[in-house]
């Protein structure tokens, strides 16, 4: 009888449920290391700063800029100056006042070299920034600017809470951060989880009271930990998992276009991709549908943008398996077919295809893509880096053949830095004194119908000279609890416009 | 005199192990591909400021004297990549406690399960100990999977049909939950063979001494042979305890993935992954202190009971 009694015990404390809060918990593959908008290094940051700060400008859900922290601004007629009031009702989450002096400090720190900001390249366009009262800031741009509160999005950092622009990432803000936005970060947990909580000061209402940042590295248990109402919010959902969430009557899906593309992007300071007929021919190898078909459900692309952007050229067709045409450019370089595979002076042809480990899906078509080639006659090599490897081997060390991989890109889509002759992440070492001249003449401009045509001539003139194959872009879905109401998800951010989400 | 000889030669094997670990470790990371800089979205352009920040500018063995002369005074650095700023015994510390909640208790329980059925099952083919033994063949990656996915399944099965209401501990609870970690030790405790070779071990161990001649006369003058098989024993369990422990340690790292523990083995994987050498190496430092540790009471347990060692010591 005693043990009986002792077994249900157990069993009620075993099984004994408290209900879970009202917070919101959403998962990241990994917890932020640094809570300091200038120091980003991962979307798990930027999504966690999209909570805690605020910018001079917002998206709103139609994607146009409109102001968060400005209040009015006026552009000069030049368009190299502006001068932008603030709101005098903004506070920081200690209660000080949001001023201009804040504006001021948080440009000069990221542009300042000693902070050795990760988010220097956003204000590199400002010139000069000049405090003129409390709330009234002028900005001097480098060159004259059409939209530039498409630009003003980056956050705000409190001055007071540093001693100088000389910032570090090892300053006390990292653990303590401040920011005006409408959540407060409360703690950090032994779990890597972080709390926050609603801004009881923020000038909007916010409606969910509280949220938790949960990390979780495995995505396929994201999946699984959805399902089991341990989280309400899932980023982003691997295309395995879509319909098993689908059939979740607890589970709303939703969809959003991001500005991410998949490519092949060649090593042009080695032989034989320096050739551009060489890379044109591994194009038309390619058969992109085929690649796609099990990762996801997408558009092929012809350029370095999605089919929605204003800038892609519509003109241009993306590359179709012709395997005719292909062996005409390899016979063209001295390449001859030797029973199976293709060879040159007696030596088969043969590379490498690497690919980021973390990459969702990368396994999947880097195996397919494979099998496509040596069925063409190239005998191929593949590889998986993490983060490390890959960051040395392929952006220091220029060690690669072929490479996988993806680029995400702002509502700015500006691809100048991978493109340009002089752009800090033109890995493939891509150099068109046409395409140079474009890209300037795009940044330059101020007319929006000159830089989409200087743009779409760039689509077109990197399609031909194919320093890399635009693969595509894959259809994105979060997956959020039904419990969770009035969701619109910002493709790149995810929590802009949170404000409006509540949770039942 | 020969006491402090003792304790001269104890320290430094306790020395040497830790700087073999460090040093093991810190090749590892030097010959691996890439470095903390790489990993800074823009650390191409601040390479050369960067290195000097953090010291990477200097020569592997400058770097690695310099380490170990700051360790021994109790600061294990600066983490570059994980928490960056923050320091290594911080971070540390507490996730080595986390993991010390897990690993102790999973060496007790082997040691003690193993004992109870080497006791009882008497020789070696008992149906308790091939039972043990098919379940330890289990590599801890595995069992821990499985035992989770299954303990989650069935689980929310039973919540959905509406027999059970959600249990506090269910798939990653908002607060530490005992119910994770004692999956965790059984986990530990049983998988890698780390049972079935334990209870092997005190098996042959019990049979050599139950034929030993001292029991033989014990038996033959009808006392009770009970503690002394037990105490005879305590000097192989020891050495059992000190040997699985570096095991134990190992096995921890992939037990705290799967189980989404955040103790000193997962942030160690972490650490690698970012290349946070300072973060990497203070755990390795901790890892090594443990295992030495372990090393030590055994020693220390041997050279207590055992009188022949005693005299040799």
């Amino acid at each position: 009888m005693q043990t009986r009694r002792i077994s249900i015990l157990l069993l009620a404390l075993f099984f004994s449920a408290p209900a879970w809060g009202q917070a919101l918990r959403y998962a990241e593959d990994k917890a932020p290391g640094i809570v300091n908008p200038v120091y980003t290094t991962s979307m798990s940051e930027a999504r966690l700063n999209e909570l805690l700060f605020e910018g001079l400008y917002i998206d709103n859900t139609e994607l146009m800029s409109v102001p968060a922290l400005a209040e009015t601004a006026q552009l000069s007629d030049d368009k190299t100056e502006m001068t932008i009031r603030l709101r005098y009702d903004a506070r920081w989450h200690d209660g000080v006042p949001f001023t201009s002096a804040d504006v001021a400090f948080t440009i000069e720190a990221m542009k300042n070299k000693k902070s050795l900001s990760t988010e220097r390249g956003r204000v590199a366009w400002i010139k000069k920034v000049e405090v003129l009262d409390d709330t009234a800031i002028k900005l001097y741009f480098e060159n004259p600017e059409a939209r530039p509160q498409d630009k003003l999005m980056f956050k705000i950092l409190p001055k007071h809470r540093f001693t100088g622009v000389d910032m570090k990432r090892t300053d006390a803000f990292r653990t303590e951060p401040i920011g005006t936005g409408p959540y407060k970060l409360v703690r950090y947990n032994d779990d890597n989880s972080i709390a926050l909580e609603a801004n009881p000061d923020y000038r909007e209402t916010v409606k969910l009271s509280e949220m938790v940042m949960r990390e979780v590295s495995d995505k396929n248990y994201q999946a699984k930990l959805l399902h089991y109402e341990s989280l309400e919010a899932l980023v982003r959902v691997l295309p395995r998992d879509l319909a098993s969430l689908q059939n979740n009557r607890k589970v709303e899906l939703y969809p959003y276009q991001t500005n991410s593309w998949w490519y092949l992007g060649f090593n042009l300071g080695k032989k034989p991709f320096d050739d551009p007929r060489f890379r044109q021919a591994i194009g038309l190898l390619i058969d992109q549908e085929a690649l796609m078909a099990p990762i996801g459900t997408g558009d092929l692309l012809s350029g370095p943008y999605v089919k929605s952007s204003p800038y892609y050229n519509h003109d241009v067709p993306a590359w179709r398996p012709d395997e005719f045409a292909a062996s005409g450019k390899l016979e063209e370089l001295g390449y001859e077919r030797q029973g199976e595979l293709w060879t040159k002076g007696g030596i088969p042809l043969e590379l490498t295809i690497t690919a980021h480990q973390s990459l969702e899906s990368s396994q999947e078509v880097v195996i397919n893509l494979q099998s496509q080639l040596q069925a063409a006659g190239i005998k191929v090599n593949v590889e998986f880096l993490d983060e490390a490897s890959w960051k040395a081997r392929v952006w220091r060390e220029r060690n690669f053949d072929i490479i996988l991989s993806q680029w995400t890109f702002d509502r700015n889509e500006d691809i100048r830095d991978q493109f340009h002759g002089k752009g800090s992440r033109n890995f493939t070492g891509y150099s068109s004194s046409r395409v140079d001249a474009l890209l300037d003449r795009a940044r330059e401009s101020t007319d929006p119908h000159v830089k989409k045509a200087a743009l779409r001539e760039v689509h077109a003139a990197i399609h031909e000279d194919a320093p890399m194959i635009f693969l595509w872009t894959l259809d994105s879905y979060a997956a959020l609890s039904t419990r969770v109401r009035n969701v619109v998800v910002h493709p790149f951010y995810f929590f802009t416009y949170v404000l409006d989400w509540r949770m039942d | 005199m020969r006491l402090l000889k003792s304790l001269g030669r104890v320290g430094l094997s306790f020395f040497l192990t830790l700087a073999g670990a460090v040093l093991f470790v810190q090749l590892l990371l030097w010959a691996a591909p890439g470095d903390p800089i790489d990993l800074v979205p823009n650390g191409v352009e601040f390479r050369a400021e960067l290195e000097a920040e953090w010291d990477l500018d200097r020569p592997l063995p400058a770097r690695f004297a310099a380490y170990l002369g700051r360790a021994f005074q109790g600061d294990l650095g600066t983490s570059l990549t994980y928490r960056p700023g923050s320091s290594v015994s911080e971070l540390a510390w507490p996730a080595a406690l986390r993991s010390a909640r897990i690993l102790v208790p999973a060496l007790v329980l082997t040691l003690s399960v193993a004992l109870i059925m080497a006791w009882f099952s008497g020789r070696r083919g008992g149906p308790a100990v091939r039972l043990t033994q098919a379940v330890s063949i289990a590599p801890v990656f595995l069992l821990a999977f499985l035992s989770v996915t299954f303990l989650n399944e069935s689980t929310f099965s039973l919540i959905e049909s509406g027999a059970i209401e959600r249990p506090f501990w269910f798939a990653l609870p908002d607060t530490d939950s005992w119910v994770r970690s004692l999956l965790a030790i059984l986990v530990l405790a049983v998988g890698s063979g780390a049972l079935s070779e334990v209870t092997a071990a005190c098996t042959d161990e019990l049979n050599h001494l139950r034929n030993a001649p001292f029991i033989e006369a014990a038996v033959a003058r009808g006392a009770r042979v009970g503690p002394h098989l037990v105490w005879n024993l305590i000097p192989a369990v020891a050495s059992v305890f000190s040997n699985r422990a570096a095991f134990f340690v190992g096995g921890l790292v992939i037990i705290e993935k799967v189980l989404q523990l955040n103790g000193a083995g997962a942030m160690l994987w972490q650490a690698c992954l970012m290349r946070d050498y300072p973060l990497a190496m203070g755990l390795t430092v901790m890892a090594a202190g443990a295992v030495c540790l372990a090393r030590l009471i055994s020693d220390v347990v041997r050279v207590a009971v055992d009188p022949r060692l005693r005299e040799a010591a």
